[in-house]
């Protein structure tokens, strides 16, 4: 058995006589695993490809979702709608600053923190609890919290005219400039935790011995942070970006919760747009269209992932 | 990583370490604060007065368990199959689960809508539950089959041997040794289901049949602007899942940590 590859699976042992391959297995021995992946088959091809379909054939229609009512096709009208839909780009552009910041802010705060609870500090795991509490916590949960934390009469402008900064107290939500850092706000709040926690696991891989030596050479702590530990942590950073991305496009609750993607569209994210296109304006045909423009980018970045995660396999 | 000598250096360090995680506690601070106003505990006397708590957790835990009973059974025969057994077009199986791997739920809204509506699965938890479990297969279905790759096939050629046929080596051998990746499905499935808002919203119309996510706004919509009720309703969501969460802490970290690199 010594000698049999690797990946020869279980119930195909090497043929002896060397025989071809297509030969000594029979079709019902090349089918032996099917049945096993079956089921997990069935749900991702009933729940998430039949939907899809459907959705190809719905963004060619214009029709209010309801059987009694006859939907009429009227080709591309809808993709053409989209592309001079100055909501839907609004929407493109959101997800894409809100990414950067989301992202950029996360990782400095993430990497810092975990290269201070590194170092020597009392109530070490107390502090990571309460950063990690965030990310086990559902955003609907948060959401009336934070409501009513940027709320006019809330804790953000009390504590502002508390520290002599009463001139920047404003209604943050429904200030068109001001929401969207807000939501931005609450997903770093969310987030970072689970940043944390990966830089944290891979600091504790690195090899003391080569900080040891950095600073024997004279590195200050933020100059071995900055120049040696950041480099080595590369992986993880680049993981955290792709799932990131992933996330960005994924972005619903906070947005719907706390600002409804008001005021003015000014927090609307594809998700959002999604919903209130098929829920207020009843516009099925139009809104499933947005979810192809949606599943496209998604798709993309699930390529992006695959290459990304291979790359790190191999090197 | 921060070298310090001295007490100065220590106590700044502290005390950067303080400012940092100030921004992350002062929510959950005015939150329990905020539900505490006005009327104090009488605000939770009134959220619970509804009657519809137990009900919202109750409902929740049906989601939850179902969700991570689905996810667990399929991914764990899935990873086995496509990792240990012979499957004509294997790779291209597994490639059309994985391009599901990034499908947001926003995605499926509108046809899972109009499928809805139209074969009235309104108000069945199951039409929260499915949804749920396929978004969450394709994820766990990788990250198992990466470790059922690094299960050695030399263990299972043994039990073969001796007679034993794939349920049997399956059953026998290869499950009692992914207990790793039994913990790394539960808390990812358990944060997902428990945590959802926008297929239970969609969904769940009815009272009897809503979740944890839906108590705040529940209770927004029966009682307009009473918003230490509303808070009430947050703190009474979050508690349980606070306590989960530090009672398994290093199993939520580490689950959360492995899925998330893979």
């Amino acid at each position: 058995m010594s000698t049999a590859p690797a990946h020869e699976t279980l119930g195909r042992p090497v043929s002896a006589t060397g025989r071809p391959k297509g030969r000594s297995s029979p079709l019902g021995a090349r089918l032996r695993g099917v049945p096993w992946i079956l089921p997990a088959i069935v749900l991702v091809i009933g729940l998430i490809y039949f939907p899809i379909g459907y959705l190809g054939y719905a963004s060619t229609l214009d029709w209010n979702g309801f059987i009694l009512s006859t939907p009429t096709s009227i080709g591309d009208a809808n993709y053409a709608k989209m592309f001079g839909d100055p909501v839907f780009w609004n929407a493109l552009w959101h997800t894409v600053l809100f990414y950067l910041i989301t992202f950029s802010v996360q990782t400095f705060i993430g990497f810092t923190f975990a290269g201070v609870m590194h170092s020597r500090i009392r109530l070490a795991n107390a502090y990571k609890t309460i950063v990690f509490i965030p990310v086990v916590l559902a955003p609907a949960t948060m959401a009336p919290v934070f409501r009513q934390v940027f709320d006019q009469f809330g804790q953000f402008n009390w504590l502002l005219s508390n520290i002599g900064l009463g001139s920047l107290t404003r209604p943050w939500l429904a200030d068109p400039t001001t929401a969207m850092p807000v939501v931005m706000f609450i997903t770093v709040w969310e987030w970072t935790g689970l940043t944390f926690i990966l830089y944290y696991a891979a600091m504790s891989q690195l090899n003391p011995e080569i900080l040891e030596a950095a600073r024997v050479d004279g590195a200050s702590s933020f100059r071995v942070l900055r120049s040696i530990v950041w480099p080595m942590c590369k992986g993880t950073t680049a993981a955290l970006a792709v799932l990131g991305l992933i996330g960005a496009l994924k972005t619903f609750d906070i947005p719907y919760l706390v600002t409804h993607g008001g005021p003015n569209h000014a927090t609307e994210f594809l998700g959002t747009y999604i919903y209130y296109v098929m829920a207020q304006q009843k516009h099925f045909g139009y809104a499933a269209t947005l979810a192809i423009a949606l599943l496209v980018l998604a798709v993309a970045g699930g390529v992006l992932l695959r290459t990304n995660t291979s790359r790190s396999e191999k090197g | 990583m921060f070298e310090v000598h001295g007490r100065a250096s220590r106590i700044g360090l502290q005390l950067l370490a303080t400012l940092m995680i100030l921004p992350f506690l002062a929510p959950l601070v005015f939150g329990v604060q905020g539900s505490l106003g006005g009327l104090g505990l009488g605000n939770y006397a009134k959220v619970f007065n509804t009657g519809i708590v137990p009900t919202v957790f109750t409902n929740s835990a049906i989601v939850s368990v179902c969700t991570i009973a689905i996810v667990y059974a399929c991914t764990m025969l899935a990873a086995f199959g496509f990792s240990k057994l012979r499957i004509l077009g294997r790779e291209v199986w597994f490639w059309a689960l994985l391009a599901a791997l990034t499908v947001p739920e926003a995605v499926i809204l509108t046809p899972l809508f109009v499928v809805a509506s139209n074969f009235d699965l309104y108000d069945e938890l199951l039409a929260v539950i499915l949804p749920l479990a396929a978004l969450q297969v394709p994820f766990t279905v990788l990250v198992a089959r990466n470790f059922f790759d690094g299960i050695p096939n030399e263990i299972m050629e043994a039990a073969r041997v001796d007679g034993a046929n794939d349920a049997q080596v399956f059953w026998s051998v290869v499950l009692p040794l992914t207990l790793p990746i039994t913990a790394v499905i539960i808390v990812f499935t358990l944060i997902s289901s428990w945590n959802s808002y926008l297929l239970p919203m969609l969904m769940l119309t009815d009272q009897s049949k809503q979740v944890v996510t839906l108590l705040p706004s529940f209770f927004t919509s029966q009682y307009t602007n009473d918003q230490t009720g509303v808070l009430a309703a947050a703190v009474i969501t979050a508690v349980p899942e606070v306590l989960v969460y530090l009672a398994f802490q290093k199993y939520f970290e580490r689950g959360l940590a492995a899925g998330a690199l893979k």
